[in-house]
């Protein structure tokens, strides 16, 4: 997936002048895992910016470029340290089109490694995109594949909003698939049905994807069809595809990594009670992490939901 | 990036050749993975990657000689945090739809979409909400239609004792909150089945009771009670057939039966059994003894036949033989009316001015107002009891 993102950066690059790359070490260093490698050799320091350690100045330095028509690509090394910029974020790139009337807007797209589960020491391995998705005015977006990573990030950088895009660790080396590179962006806004079943809804996204296909694949040998779906972008969320797949499925089992406590499965959990209860045959189930700070190393894996968990919740839904 | 020196290997020697490069740049390489053959002054030697990572430079060529520390190979790791996992070997093959899947509708489309409450309603009543066509917006299954449809269903194929479905869980597990000292039992087989009927009886009936006494005292066979029951109540039928019936509540119809399928309840042990008599009016008192004997004894030895549990169209408890005095029974739908007898005994009764004590059987008779009109109610009972006065 991390080769992905640098041809999508690539592509874009070469192919509109405008987009910029800032970032601690995106420069020379190619980016903490080199999802920004030979861009400062191919298109130079002007366009490839080293920036200090200091994720308030990256922030804000994309909200100056975004102004005055630059459209900046900006990486935070990982999400745990995201929260400086935060003021930048939340007070300035996601209210300046309101701000201004539409007179200016912020063509941002901030990009940071997201979740655990490569045993990386305290704050590397946070799953925070529910403080992200409560803030108008900004797009949050999680691709589960090298394919979408590419297709979503060209759509984030062609987005005249911001876009907080996050990248799954987990996924960066852990599947290969080719991908073409051939500029084409995926839609935003839209899930992505990753597999057709008649039985259960899982709904999903970033790396928790791979446990929740293993899960479905577990399922299907039971007996029990279940429809997979990558929310992908996790605000705004498509519900109108999760209510139709609900309503042919009549059961909901949610599953994310980030903590429990009003996750964006408790939003999913919300809209699909408010429009969906009637074709819901049980009670909504979400498999998640825990509220409590994100174990290190060994434990990690406790933490993060297990395919069996996801199937015992799946059944959960299927007991009569 | 990471550099890897060449290693001390081994007893201090300063320096190695390189003999052969086993990867080159741009490999992915594993932890272990033989990268390169060199030749020390004791021997060739190979050299495993330290690390899981990318080639980014070979620091050397076949033959040079390298000292010992000098860098020999750069690695991209590709993090500096953690621990990235291996790729895995094959291809990553999906298929994603953008969007919602392109089968809509499916197997699924025809399922009930339901009011929860009416759901769970459901479950309790034992009905699935797949088979009830809702009469909310598009289709939606409200409460209303639960309950018309556990009627239609009890018309059609009622079945009050035999294997029930499985019931609904209690709201909240009593094995959670009861005393210590008791052990929780599920309720199987008849016991289940009583529940289940006497819930859809309190569901559904609108039951009301009328009781009254029989002045038993010219019987000369004393303790012929179920035979003379039957005989008074085919009587009562004859007088007042609307007791004798099923009531349809979703249709807003009854059927007056033609004959009478009585339903009569025997307490065993392992609980209430309800064995029904088949045409009752046409059989005479031998016939009618030796079923009532039959299916007596057959509810005891839990040898009641399935089709004998079930359509009955009217029903008797006679549940003086054990205590109690007036009861009020209670009406398991479609059937309309059941008559309680209640213990025998002398009373002081007023007889031309004068108080006797004659022997007198009290008598409860519950029945479905939905159905049945007061009026019919009584006029059936007071039948009863004209008949039941009668001497043998």
């Amino acid at each position: 997936m991390v080769e992905a993102i640098a041809l999508a950066h690539g592509w874009e690059m070469q192919h509109e002048a405008n987009v910029v790359v800032i970032g601690q070490d995106v420069g020379a260093n190619g980016g903490v895992f080199r999802a920004t490698a030979g861009l400062q050799e191919r298109f130079g320091k002007d366009r490839v910016q080293d920036t200090p350690l200091a994720e308030a100045t990256i922030a804000g330095m994309a909200v100056g470029m975004a102004t005055h028509g630059l459209k900046p690509v900006a990486e935070i090394q990982f999400m745990g340290f995201l929260y400086p910029a935060l003021d930048q974020i939340v007070n300035h790139m996601s209210r300046m089109r309101n701000r201004t009337r539409g007179r200016l807007s912020c063509p941002i797209v901030v990009r940071m490694p997201h979740g655990g589960g490569i045993h990386a020491p305290e704050h590397h391995s946070e799953s925070t995109e529910t403080m992200l998705c409560h803030v108008p005015g900004i797009r949050v977006v999680c691709p589960s594949s090298p394919a979408r990573a590419y297709g979503l990030l060209l759509a984030a950088i062609r987005d005249p909003d911001p876009v907080m895009f996050l990248e799954p660790v987990r996924l960066y080396r852990a599947v290969r698939q080719e991908v073409s590179d051939d500029g084409q962006a995926l839609p935003l806004d839209a899930c992505f049905t990753l597999r057709e079943g008649s039985d259960v809804t899982l709904v999903t996204w970033g790396a928790m994807t791979l446990e929740t296909l293993r899960a479905a694949a577990d399922l299907d040998k039971r007996g029990i069809g279940a429809e997979v779906i990558d929310l992908a972008t996790l605000s705004p969320i498509d519900i109108d595809t999760i209510l139709a797949s609900v309503a042919k499925t009549g059961r909901l089992v949610i599953v994310h990594e980030a903590a429990r406590n009003v996750g964006v499965g408790a939003e999913i959990s919300a809209l699909v009670a408010e429009h969906g209860l009637y074709d819901l045959q049980a009670p909504i189930q979400r498999v998640t992490g825990f509220d409590t700070v994100m174990p290190l190393f060994k434990l990690e894996h406790d933490y993060i939901p297990s395919v069996q968990r996801i199937i015992d919740a799946a059944e959960l839904t299927l007991a009569d | 990036m990471s550099t890897f020196r060449l290693p001390d290997l081994g007893e201090g020697l300063a320096e190695a050749e390189i003999i052969e490069w086993h990867v080159k740049v741009g490999d992915h390489v594993r932890v272990d993975q033989p990268m390169v053959s060199v030749e020390t002054a004791k021997a060739v030697v190979e050299v495993p990657a330290p690390f899981s990572g990318v080639v980014t430079a070979l620091r050397g060529v076949p033959g040079e000689i390298i000292p010992t520390g000098a860098p020999l190979i750069e690695f991209d790791s590709g993090t500096v945090v953690g621990t990235m996992p291996a790729p895995s070997e094959e291809e990553f093959v999906e298929s994603a739809a953008i969007g919602g899947a392109r089968s809509r509708g499916g197997n699924g489309s025809g399922r009930g979409r339901a009011v929860p409450a009416a759901r769970a309603l459901a479950r309790r009543l034992g009905v699935d909400p797949a088979a009830v066509q809702g009469s909310g917006r598009d289709g939606l299954i409200t409460l209303d239609d639960i309950l018309q449809y556990a009627n239609i269903s009890a018309t059609t194929n009622f079945a009050p004792a035999a294997n029930g479905r499985s019931a609904a869980p209690a709201a909240r597990p009593i094995a959670a909150l009861g005393p210590a000292d008791g052990s929780v039992e599920p309720l199987r087989g008849v016991r289940r089945a009583m529940a289940q009927s006497m819930s859809m009886s309190r569901d559904q009936v609108a039951g009301s009771t009328v009781c009254d006494d029989a002045d038993i005292q010219q019987w000369t066979r004393r303790n012929d009670y179920m035979l003379r029951l039957v005989r008074a109540m085919v009587c009562a039928w004859r007088a007042e057939p609307a007791l004798n019936a099923w009531y349809d509540s979703v249709a807003q119809s009854r059927i007056l039966v033609a004959h009478i399928d009585l339903a009569i309840a025997v307490d065993t042990p392992g609980g209430l059994i309800v064995p029904v008599l088949r045409n009752v009016e046409t059989k005479s008192a031998a016939e009618l003894r030796a079923a009532i004997i039959l299916q007596k004894n057959a509810a005891h030895q839990r040898s009641t036949r399935s089709e004998d549990l079930r359509d009955f169209t009217l029903m008797l408890s006679n549940f003086g033989t054990l205590a109690g005095r007036y009861g009020i029974p209670l009406v398991v739908p479609p059937a309309v009316a059941i008559l309680g007898a209640g213990k025998v005994r002398e009373d002081a009764v007023v007889v031309a001015g004068a108080v006797r004590a004659h022997r007198r059987m009290p008598l409860s008779l519950s029945f479905d107002h939905r159905c049945i009109t007061g009026g019919e109610a009584c006029r059936f009972l007071g039948a009863v009891i004209n008949d039941l006065e009668k001497p043998d």
